[in-house]
């Protein structure tokens, strides 16, 4: 038993079948890349993933726990110990940079002082302690994506999820994200589940590739 | 290239100029006015309103009336807005059209309503419905709509992404708490300071439910005694709260004002064991604020009878008021959309706000300088024809059309018009072959909207339709003194016919939102 089991996966929406009888499997700590063209159910297998689309059939396991099968989710999103970087980053534009890290550590109900040190630390570590008190709007593009991905790690989730988070960046951009992400893997082990179409950031970043085409990936 | 600057640039002007002439000139002279006794300046009109002993009761009545009237509408609307919006609950779009009802029908409907529920119950149990108690609760039921379309549209547009990035680590009362509400909050803090600023401003269902309120005084003055300045007076704190209220709401939304990239889809509140018990709760609240007063003021009006006396009554005031309010709609409708296109991007604050003052004012005081100004021998073919409420009409509800096109015309992305421009297209022309065709669903609901509100409209039908013109709002309002029963009722169903033909319209014409689970 691997520590993320999809098995026999299908998604569909109104008459498009999104993926169709989908089974993958990743190791603890792996860093697998979906790679594939737009439109062949990456996106809709990371929300599989998170709990945030509901699987028709199959089943999703994740450390030997179903938390998906068959038309329901088992186990909700927030319980399934995930973080994830979205394709337009998604940070609360309302909140500060710290309010954007705070916001899972206040629901996951870590207490004040010890969530504030986890944000100044992850915050350091991502280069951007001096940005604390920024809105979303005041950040860089390339701030915004670390912010991004300092909140989907703050509350140190066993898996990232990553939906083609650098495609808005320029290559020098890229590589530095990148090269940012494999450092935070290393220190701190989590399951990396990476979508993209672009080669470049796949070599960047995989430890293993899975080719999505014709709706079924070959693993 | 200069060509076009200057067609857009006459365009907007002509379009100030008509809310200029409909709304700020007579705001202006009736404040002048109220400043004027015999030929001199003065102030005297104040110091006897302040000094008399009636004005401040009357002030703190306002008030009152107002804020339990808001509390009662956030309390109810926001979260029956979140849940129409965001959960799974059954018939939830049926629920909403359904209480929606009371807004689109004049507000004295209800008050006649549960005057008749108070009336078959008996004559002792009548005390609470006339008072304070009775205009809360009619005034709650009918504002309410306000404050949950409101909610149900800005939840409805937070972007859905924002949404998912919190429910990874949150249930979803956090999820609503900390990000749906705080984004959805420019939405319902406007939709409070507008309930708010309409309760103010309410002359019918107090004057019914006998509280009194500062809007009958204002009313009084100008009715009984025809004493402008006096009137004036009385409802300059009215305005003054009115363009506060519209000031404070500008300030509040300044940082706030979020624009997302709809998806045209939203995420869903599972409700799960909840579901039965809040079908339960929304269909009672449906029942009290709706079917009971509704039901009881129609059960009368299904005879022949009646049906005749009405028609033979009033059926020239039921041909009036729907072409009365077709053109003032239409008017409204192109007003509406040429301003809100000249507003995008966030230009022209001042004539936004402006605007939206001019629909928080009470319609008693925009009619009374409306009178002011127009009541002269050189604009007769004004003041004594249906223009002068044609005017009121497009000066207080402008707002409304203005704000529903520019929430369309946002939708439509600027590099459309770009393109248009780059081909060569004057602005003329990109109006009519790319912005307006493309906003056809909006148009149609920004005359429907106007046209529901011109329908319903009481004090500026009251004070400024022409003598022996008055539309049918109006005409209920003079024939309750003595009219019996029956027919009333009968009129009021018409009526209510005549605003909810355009309401299910438009039900077909929003399309519902899907729900993404």
């Amino acid at each position: 038993m691997s520590y993320i089991d999809i098995d026999r996966v299908s998604k569909s929406f109104g008459e498009r079948v999104a993926i169709n009888e989908l089974s993958l499997h990743v190791e603890k700590s792996e860093r697998v890349v979906l790679f594939g063209p737009s439109g062949c159910g990456k996106t809709t297998l990371l929300r599989l993933l998170a709990g945030l689309e509901v699987p028709e059939q199959g089943s999703i396991r994740i450390d030997g726990r179903v938390v998906a099968s068959a038309g329901k989710n088992l186990v909700p999103p927030e319980r399934r110990d995930l973080g994830m970087v979205f394709q337009d980053l998604a940070l609360w534009p309302h909140m500060t940079v710290q309010q954007n890290l705070m916001f899972g550590l206040n629901a996951r109900r870590v207490q004040k002082r010890e969530a504030e040190a986890r944000v100044r630390e992850m915050l350091q570590r991502v280069g951007l302690e001096h940005r604390i008190d920024a809105k979303p709007h005041q950040l860089s593009g390339g701030e915004q994506q670390r912010v991004a991905l300092a909140r989907a790690l703050v509350s140190r989730p066993s898996i990232l999820l990553m939906d083609e988070p650098l495609s808005s960046l320029d290559d020098e951009r890229k590589s530095m994200i990148a090269s940012d992400l494999l450092g935070l893997h290393s220190q701190f082990g989590f399951t990396l589940i990476y979508v993209t179409h672009d080669q470049a950031e796949t070599d960047l970043l995989a430890s293993r590739v899975c080719r999505m085409c014709d709706v079924q990936p070959a693993a | 290239m200069g060509r076009t600057v200057r067609t857009e640039t006459i365009v907007l002007w002509l379009c100030v100029a008509v809310v200029a002439v409909a709304g700020f000139a007579p705001i202006a002279v009736m404040t002048l006015e109220s400043f004027w006794r015999n030929g001199y300046f003065s102030l005297n009109h104040y110091r006897e309103l302040i000094s008399a002993t009636r004005f401040w009761p009357l002030l703190g009545n306002s008030i009152r009336l107002a804020l339990a009237t808001t509390a009662v509408c956030g309390l109810i609307g926001v979260p029956a807005g979140i849940l129409f919006a965001k959960s799974d609950l059954p018939l939830r779009s049926g629920f909403m059209w359904l209480l929606t009802v009371p807004f689109v029908l004049p507000p004295y409907f209800i008050a006649l309503g549960w005057s008749r529920v108070v009336a078959h119950l008996g004559p002792t149990s009548s005390d609470w419905l006339f008072g304070f108690t009775g205009c809360v609760l009619v005034l709650s039921s009918v504002f309410l709509p306000i404050t949950m379309l409101l909610t149900f549209a800005s939840s409805s547009n937070v972007d859905r992404r924002l949404e998912e990035a919190a429910r990874i680590v949150s249930g979803w009362p956090g999820v609503v708490r900390r990000v749906t509400l705080p984004l959805s909050a420019p939405g319902i803090a406007f939709s409070l300071v507008l309930v708010f600023l309409l309760a103010m401003g309410e002359l019918s269902v107090p004057s019914f439910l006998r509280y009194p309120v500062l809007p009958v005084l204002s009313f009084t003055q100008f009715t009984a005694s025809y004493n402008f300045g006096a009137a004036t007076a009385a409802a300059f704190p009215l305005a003054v709260i009115a363009f506060v209220g519209v000031l404070a709401e500008s300030t509040f939304l300044r940082d706030r004002d979020y624009t997302f990239r709809s998806t045209g889809q939203t995420l869903f509140i599972p409700l799960q064991r909840w579901k039965n018990p809040l079908v339960a709760l929304i269909t009672a609240l449906c029942f009290a604020l709706v079917i009971l007063p509704l039901g009881s003021l129609f059960v009368d009006a299904f005879s022949l009878a009646a049906m005749h006396e009405a028609i033979q009554r009033a059926g020239a005031s039921v041909v009036r008021s729907v072409m009365y309010s077709a053109m003032a709609a239409t008017i409204l409708m192109a007003l509406g959309f040429l301003l809100g296109h000249f507003m995008r991007g966030g230009r022209q604050r001042v004539l936004s706000a402006f605007t939206l003052a001019l629909f928080a004012i009470p319609g008693t005081v925009l009619s009374i300088g409306l009178v002011r100004l127009w009541n002269t021998p050189g604009t007769w073919f004004i003041y004594a024809t249906p223009a002068l409420l044609i005017l009121g009409f497009t000066a207080q509800y402008c707002a409304v059309t203005t704000r529903l096109s520019l929430a369309g015309l946002m939708l439509i992305p600027t590099s459309l018009d770009e393109a248009g421009q780059l081909s060569g297209a004057m602005w003329a022309r990109r109006l009519f072959r790319i912005s307006i065709p493309l906003s056809t669903r909006t148009l149609v609901c920004a005359w429907l909207a106007a046209y529901i509100l011109c329908l319903r409209d009481v004090p500026i039908a009251l004070m400024t339709a022409p003598p022996g013109g008055d539309p049918l709002s109006a005409r209920i309002l003079t024939l309750m003194a003595n009219g019996a029963p029956p027919m009333i009722a009968s009129l009021c169903l018409i009526m209510a016919i005549a605003s909810l033909i355009p309401l299910v319209i438009l039900t077909r014409v929003i399309p519902s939102r899907r729900i993404t689970k």
